[in-house]
């Protein structure tokens, strides 16, 4: 008996053990859509028999071209279909691909980096030109492919965001990103409320919540990154200005830091967000995966527009979910709200082949039948091609595309990268400690609003100096 | 008289023996309490992989409410007809296994050499050796691929730069566990087996190795543990998804971005982490005393 439950013990010890390695690390930055379109995928139709039409692929040498992307399954599937239909129009061209998730594959791919063995196509992050391509040679300038590679179907200020220190244009911007208000509609309804489409009314929800509803309820849910990009966007709406310009230069004054400050922190007071310790008690790794939020306890949450489908699948009825408006709207300077891009493509700079890598790209971004395939792995395209093919295939979901619409329609500002420089955004970083201190501290009056403040602009002001 | 005494002896013995039933319960009331704890987590596992999300996320109970068999199913799924689990799983131990084995005869000789020769600059190179034991992964993982890079096996079939390493006993610790454990073998052993006429290499596969397989076990299964649940080296080193093993395999779905099915990933994992446990149970009694004898006498 002893020798068995002993045996049982160790048995099961060893297997939590090994259980450990199954942890996953959440990356909320970048966001694409996730509507899986496996169904479309499975039409990858060989079109070789297109190949005498299609003009601008004149002539191509036989070649080996390297490709990876990161993603989830519904991505995989669908860019593996891409890429066998383009072997199928482009006989002689293989692509070898290589694709995996999010977690560790900037690790795997900065050794790359380091030693100049990155793929001859690559799916890049936002801030990859910044970090990897700051002497512009890692990167392609794809100016010079713009032959093959249509670059048309891009607005100019599109394009803008994926430029290098030089401007060269460093990569394609699959799709744009912002954020957004999502209602839990359901919740808002028990209060007696509709969902709030102004900032006065978002913060009259917090008290009724708290009285008809209860302790537990709340109308909105932010994270500490989620309050960093709320100040942002208060004080542009206020001053109509990016809180850093083009020039990489802080716009805003400790007094304006201060009041911002002061906003957010009367939002926790009003019961309008939970505090950093209640919502941290629950120790959710996201708001998709929080039991108030299945449960319907955080009514809102402000995140960004490509990812709403987590969010939603999560509710119990998918049809109480609401996809909000901007609520900053002062009527001075529109709603302050910013998009950003969420991934690009980009070919390397050392590539053998650059006229047959952007012909690929072309065909991924920009061709019908590719973009057909594509789909909306990687957010609603930003390519007009793309997005028409997508369209009419009614391949976008109509959330993400109300959330897009509500994001480019507010009237989107200028977006410095900067804004996420690594020692503001991070697990450690200023935007994290920062926010949980504040919520903390003033409640304990051990961190006030002016220390914030104080913090907060000098951190500002150490990635890019004061205006 | 005789009666009273006999009557006191079965008293005492009864005494004694409750006394023991006490002890019994409560040492199996804690160890059973104790237990739950460390199994919970894996109980869940393994009731998730039948839940679907909400569920997982909402209650605390292991025992799925509505039962669905989809992450199984979906478990099976294939990408683009190059990879599946069992392929991945296939991938991971055929580097593992080669890894155990050159690890354990590498790390045997070493510790082998370490410990019964003097010879010039032992102390010194010992003290580099153990220094090696504080050396985190994470900083060689550059200058390491730099390497690799240059003599071109990034991205091997064969799983080089996984595999060709472990035969130049990098796992310090196993060589300071051998160590220790040697440090209890008697030397008269060797001698005996020197004066029958046993060289070098006869007394350590003869003598040694036999009176250290305990600690051998205990290498073998951590080294096969580690091995199979290293997630950075095949992500760096390995550049074919026909290649991917099993860790890169279960995280091929986890999109944090978009969100997936849990019940996919960790159904996944359970399938995976089975022949791991499989090989566990059939070893432990070995690699207990490994551990132990390792530990508590050094």
């Amino acid at each position: 008996m002893k020798k068995l439950t002993a045996t049982i013990m160790t048995g099961l010890m060893a297997t939590s053990l090994l259980a450990g390695c199954g942890g996953t690390t959440t990356e909320t930055t970048q966001n694409t859509d996730s509507q899986p379109s496996s169904e479309k995928t499975t039409e990858a139709a060989p079109a070789a028999d297109q190949q005498a039409d299609s003009g601008s692929a004149d002539s191509y040498e036989s070649c080996t071209l390297t490709f990876d992307w990161w993603g989830g399954d519904a991505r995989h599937e669908a860019t593996i279909a891409a890429i066998e239909a383009f072997e199928a129009k482009y006989p002689g061209i293989t692509i070898e691909y290589n694709y995996g998730a999010w977690s560790d594959w900037e690790t795997a791919k900065a050794s790359e980096y380091l030693s100049g063995t990155n793929p001859d196509v690559q799916q890049v992050n936002a801030d990859w030109i910044g970090k990897y391509d700051a002497d512009c040679t890692t990167y392609l300038d794809l100016n010079t492919v713009s032959d093959v590679l249509d670059l048309t179907q891009y607005d100019a200020s599109t394009l803008a965001f994926t430029q290098d220190s030089k401007g060269g244009q460093a990569a394609i911007p699959i799709a744009l990103t912002g954020r957004t208000f999502y209602w839990n509609k359901a919740t808002f309804e028990a209060a007696g409320l509709s969902t709030p489409t102004t900032l006065a009314e978002l913060e009259a929800a917090g008290p009724i919540f708290k009285e008809k509803l209860g302790d537990n309820y709340y109308p909105l849910v932010l994270t500490e990154y989620d309050r960093a990009i709320m100040l942002a966007f208060y004080t542009q709406a206020q001053t109509g200005e990016p809180i850093i310009d083009q020039n990489g230069n802080f716009t805003l004054t400790q007094d304006q830091v201060k009041d911002a400050l002061t906003w957010i922190t009367s939002l926790e007071e009003n019961h309008v967000i939970p505090t950093i310790e209640y919502y941290d008690g629950e120790g959710a790794e996201s708001i998709d995966k929080s039991a108030r939020w299945i449960g319907g306890e955080y009514a809102g949450c402000f995140t960004w527009d490509s990812s709403p489908s987590s969010l939603q699948n999560a509710l119990p009825n998918p049809d109480d979910f609401e996809v909000g408006c901007e609520l900053m709207d002062t009527g001075k300077a529109g709603s302050g709200c910013y998009v950003k891009v969420s991934q690009m493509f980009a070919i390397s700079a050392k590539t053998e082949h650059p006229h047959e890598a952007a012909l690929f790209l072309n065909y991924i971004l920009n061709d019908e039948e590719g973009a057909k395939l594509m789909g909306t792995q990687r957010g609603i395209p930003e390519s007009k091609a793309a997005y028409a093919v997508c369209e009419a295939e009614g391949a976008i979901d109509p959330v993400v595309a109300a959330a897009h619409k509500s994001v480019m329609d507010s009237n989107p500002m200028y977006w410095n990268p900067l804004f996420d420089d690594s020692s503001l955004k991070g697990d450690t970083a200023v935007y994290n400690t920062l926010f949980e201190n504040l919520s903390y501290g003033v409640r304990d009056g051990s961190y006030s609003i002016d220390d914030a403040a104080q913090d907060l602009y000098d951190a500002y002001v150490a990635v890019a100096p004061a205006k | 008289m005789a009666n009273v005494q006999t009557k006191t002896a079965s008293q005492a013995q009864r005494d004694l023996e409750r006394k023991r039933r006490i002890s019994l319960v409560i040492r199996y009331f804690i160890l059973i309490v104790v237990g739950l704890f460390m199994v919970y987590p894996l109980v869940w596992m393994v009731g998730a992989t039948f839940k679907n999300n909400s569920e997982i996320f909402s209650t605390m109970n292991p025992i799925p409410m509505k039962p669905t068999l989809d992450g199984y199913v979906h478990a099976m799924d294939n990408y683009g007809g190059t990879i599946n689990i069992w392929q991945a799983m296939l991938n991971t131990y055929s580097y593992v296994i080669p890894e155990v084995i050159l690890t354990v005869i590498s790390s045997v000789l070493t510790a082998y050499g370490f410990g019964r020769f003097k010879f010039k600059g032992h102390d010194i190179m010992f003290t580099l050796m153990m220094a090696m034991l504080f050396l985190p992964q994470v900083v060689l993982n550059v200058p390491q691929f730099l390497f690799y890079n240059k003599i071109g096996w990034v991205g091997s079939k064969f799983y080089l730069p996984l595999i060709v390493p472990t035969a130049f006993a990098v796992e310090t610790y196993f060589i300071f566990m051998l160590i220790q454990f040697l440090r209890n073998i008697p030397k008269e052993l060797e001698e005996a087996a020197k004066i029958d006429g046993a060289n070098v290499v006869q007394t350590l596969t003869k003598i040694i190795v036999p009176m250290l397989m305990p600690a051998i076990v205990s290498c073998a299964l951590f080294k096969f543990m580690w091995a199979s649940n290293d997630f950075l080296g095949p992500l760096l080193y390995v550049k074919t998804p026909a290649k991917y093993p099993a860790t890169i395999f279960v995280r091929l779905s986890m999109d944090s971005e978009s969100g997936f099915e849990w019940n996919k990933a960790l159904a996944v994992s359970l399938i995976s982490i089975l022949p791991n446990i499989l090989v566990f149970f059939a070893a432990q009694n070995q690699f207990v005393d490994g551990i132990s004898a390792g530990g508590v006498k050094g």
